[in-house]
């Protein structure tokens, strides 16, 4: 059972990662905790993409050293290399998880405007009873 | 109330994780050379790229020449989130 | 110049994009008109490609000249062809529509908000367009990201409503990138149609399995299909009016178009049938759906938010037409997504219309009305009757598909959920209606507004700029009724795969 786990043991990884995220999101009731396990969410995910990517056996970062264009391409080997297509698509999907926490993080910046508290209960109390709304100072 | 929320996310997160534990059986040995994702498309970009490109670095070549419509869709997500934090945050224009 | 179309339907409301915010700093008032002029080039480049598409059939176009599995592609076939010229069209209808409201409720910031709406046309012209899985997923971030900041302007509920939007709506985009990863490590490519050729050889692996299951869940999210809605009534009852106008048409309808392709291209149907049970589980998710949106809606007051409710029981109607598996159910899904579209559209631009001559949304504020905006009350009697399925308007034609495909396939629970949520559609309608054109005057019926019995109503319609969009889409709905025939033999039969 250890062995069948430790063989993949980055795949476990990103599962228990995506679970922890999954919880955060849906059951804290923190806003900031909930975008907090969005982060942790897209991280799993970009751990799983890159672990697509590896090759075993001493393949190194996708970067051909060594000559310039046009000669000596018969020398690259294939399994020299990592794959770079998940690499690629993980720079557009961090890109975007930036772009989902930064307008995430506006409408939390609104929210605590109209609100001042970000505890979802405590929103929900005042949306329904406006008068349990405290100000500040 | 609370603990009726809580239950939903446990079995939704349980759930979801059954599925992708079942999912990892199946999965090629973790770093085979040979599993359909280093095998299928992505070898031609490292003999290629260097060449048809002039670029040295694969993950480049791929990024801004073969998929250059998804980083362009990328610099367009940025740019959306970059207007819609100033269309939120901004105080109504004109009068102050 | 027609092989560049696909290129230019996605590159010019994105150049648009961003010179607008440039053309809002010196000259504000000349967003609007650059808006519209920029969104008439793709209803042209997409009509001129399904006209295309009907006559030589599909074509691709690959993008930086890169072939097919290694660059991107873009992909006209008669299916995306219909939904290019249904989003620009609804697209370019709403920006006409925009301007009073948003003098009125985002004053200062219309720069902001026709780059934002330009981004969400181009957002979901890009997921109809592509022929790339992972393409699909960032210009499905494109457009949820600039619905987040358009929605999160609204009332005052809505910033938590975008919140939870974001919340939920990341964990579809999610889910759905990590359906393209699973078939990305069983295949090793990202292109449809080189995908569709490889997995039949492949469909009883786990993985294929899970990807799938990923895959369908994360769509059934961005669509809003019970139980997984629970973001949407909030976000567009609280989005501003010509917010809700554009976005709640075409996000949801993208979404079953993002799962028709995924059913039915990208997999063999027979893998949804016989490999997973997936059309049975959807087929019984959408009867739910159909039956708590029915209830749902008939327990509001307020119509806004009755509509949003009335969006998840139609969505349950495009899932059951692609669940019975067969030739008319999946013909009337497909024409249900089109007619649907305008439905809700006509209704939100009713409404919007309806606020914005400072009306309240709740139903008894509907009395009388038809005197006061006769056109928009009569455009939303066609809504309703199309709503209702009664012909000759465009709803009955759809349906009349989708009961043809349950009855077909033998479901006979899904006929009669079908038949009832037409009998709840005109209670719900019917209602209004009344209210509207049958009530006595002075609000007798409510006993409210008694000093001003003799109160003359006069005529106080809608601006022209919400007028017209509002008249020409009940023309629509009108015209698309007859022609629903002529567009299954031009279109959508082709769309249909050949094996039913």
């Amino acid at each position: 059972m250890l062995e069948y786990i430790l063989a993949k043991y980055n795949f476990w990884i990103y599962v228990v990662l995506m679970m922890i995220g999954l919880y955060a999101m849906m059951g804290k009731r923190n806003l900031v905790k909930k975008l907090i396990g969005m982060n942790i969410f897209q991280t799993s995910i970009i751990l799983f993409f890159v672990s697509i990517g590896v090759k075993k056996g001493g393949a190194t970062v996708p970067i051909i050293m060594g000559h310039g264009h046009g000669h000596g391409q018969h020398l690259i080997k294939v399994a020299d290399y990592l794959n770079p297509l998940p690499h690629v698509l993980m720079l557009t999907a961090i890109v975007v998880s930036i772009a989902t926490t930064g307008v995430a993080l506006a409408t939390l910046i609104l929210i605590y405007k109209r609100y001042h508290t970000l505890e979802e209960d405590e929103i929900l109390a005042i949306r329904k009873d406006p008068s349990s709304y405290k100000t500040l100072g | 109330m609370k603990n009726w929320f809580k239950l939903i996310s446990w079995v939704a997160v349980i759930m979801t994780g059954a599925l992708l534990i079942y999912g990892i059986h199946d999965m090629p040995a973790w770093g085979d050379p040979d599993s359909p994702a280093n095998a299928h498309v992505s070898p031609r970009y490292i003999l290629e790229a260097t060449e048809k490109t002039a670029t040295p670095n694969i993950v480049s070549a791929v990024l801004a020449d073969y998929r250059g419509y998804d980083t362009l869709g990328e610099t367009t997500v940025i740019f959306t989130a970059a207007i819609s934090c100033l269309f939120l945050l901004r105080r109504r224009g004109g009068k102050k | 110049m027609i092989d560049q179309f696909p290129a230019l339907i996605i590159v010019a409301p994105l150049l648009g994009a961003f010179l607008t915010p440039i053309i809002g700093w010196r000259y504000r008032q000349l967003c609007r008109p650059w808006a519209l002029m920029i969104l008439a080039i793709p209803l042209y480049a997409a009509g001129g490609a399904l006209l295309q598409v009907i006559r030589s059939g599909p074509f691709g176009y690959n993008l930086g000249g890169w072939a097919p599995p290694w660059g991107i592609e873009y992909r006209i076939d008669h299916l995306s062809g219909l939904m290019l010229v249904l989003i620009a069209a609804i697209g370019l209808l709403a920006a006409i529509n925009a301007k009073p409201g948003v003098s009125m409720d985002l004053k200062g910031k219309e720069p902001h908000f026709y780059t934002l709406l330009l981004l969400q046309i181009t957002g979901l012209m890009g997921i109809v367009i592509t022929g790339d899985l992972f393409n699909i997923f960032v210009f499905l971030e494109i457009s949820s990201l600039s619905g987040y900041g358009l929605i999160a302007h609204g009332e005052d509920g809505a910033p938590m409503a975008t919140f939870n939007y974001i919340i939920i709506g990341t964990i579809g985009a999610s889910f759905y990138l990590l359906g393209v990863g699973y078939l990305y490590m069983a295949t090793g490519s990202l292109n449809i149609a080189d995908l569709a050729a490889i997995l039949p050889n492949l469909y009883h692996s786990k993985m294929i399995l899970v990807g799938f299951a990923f895959f369908t869940t994360g769509v059934a999210i961005k669509m809003g299909l019970f139980p997984l809605h629970v973001w949407m009534p909030d976000a567009y009852t609280t989005a501003p009016g010509p917010v809700s106008t554009l976005i709640a048409p075409l996000m949801t309808k993208v979404a079953a178009y993002i799962m028709i392709r995924i059913m039915f291209t990208l997999f063999q149907p027979d893998f949804s049938i016989s490999v997973v049970p997936v059309a049975t589980i959807l087929g019984w998710m959408a009867v739910v759906a159909i039956i708590v949106g029915g209830i749902k809606a008939l327990a509001q007051t307020d119509i806004k938010r009755m509509v949003t409710y009335i969006m998840i029981a139609e969505v349950g109607y495009i899932v059951m037409g692609v669940s019975v598996m067969n030739r008319p159910g999946l013909t009337g899904a497909i024409l249900h997504i089109v007619n649907d579209a305008c439905m809700i559209f006509g209704l939100f631009l009713i409404i919007g219309a309806i606020s914005y001559k400072g009306h309240g949304r709740e139903i008894y504020h509907f009395q009388n009305l038809n005197k006061k905006m006769p056109f928009t009350m009569a455009a939303f009697v066609i809504v309703a009757l199309s709503m209702c399925g009664i012909p000759p308007a465009c709803g009955f034609f759809s349906k009349w598909y989708l009961i043809m495909g349950t009855i077909v396939a033998k479901q006979w629970v899904f006929s009669i959920t079908l038949l009832c949520s037409s009998l709840v559609n005109a209670v719900l309608f019917f209602r209004i209606i009344e209210k509207a054109y049958l009530a006595p005057l002075g609000g007798g019926a409510h006993g409210h507004d008694d000093d001003h019995e003799e109160e003359v109503i006069v005529r106080d319609e809608a601006p022209a700029s919400m007028l017209i969009p509002i008249l020409i889409t009940a023309a629509i709905i009108i015209i698309l009724g007859p022609l629903s025939g002529k567009i299954i033999a031009a279109v959508i039969q082709h769309a249909v795969p050949a094996a039913f």
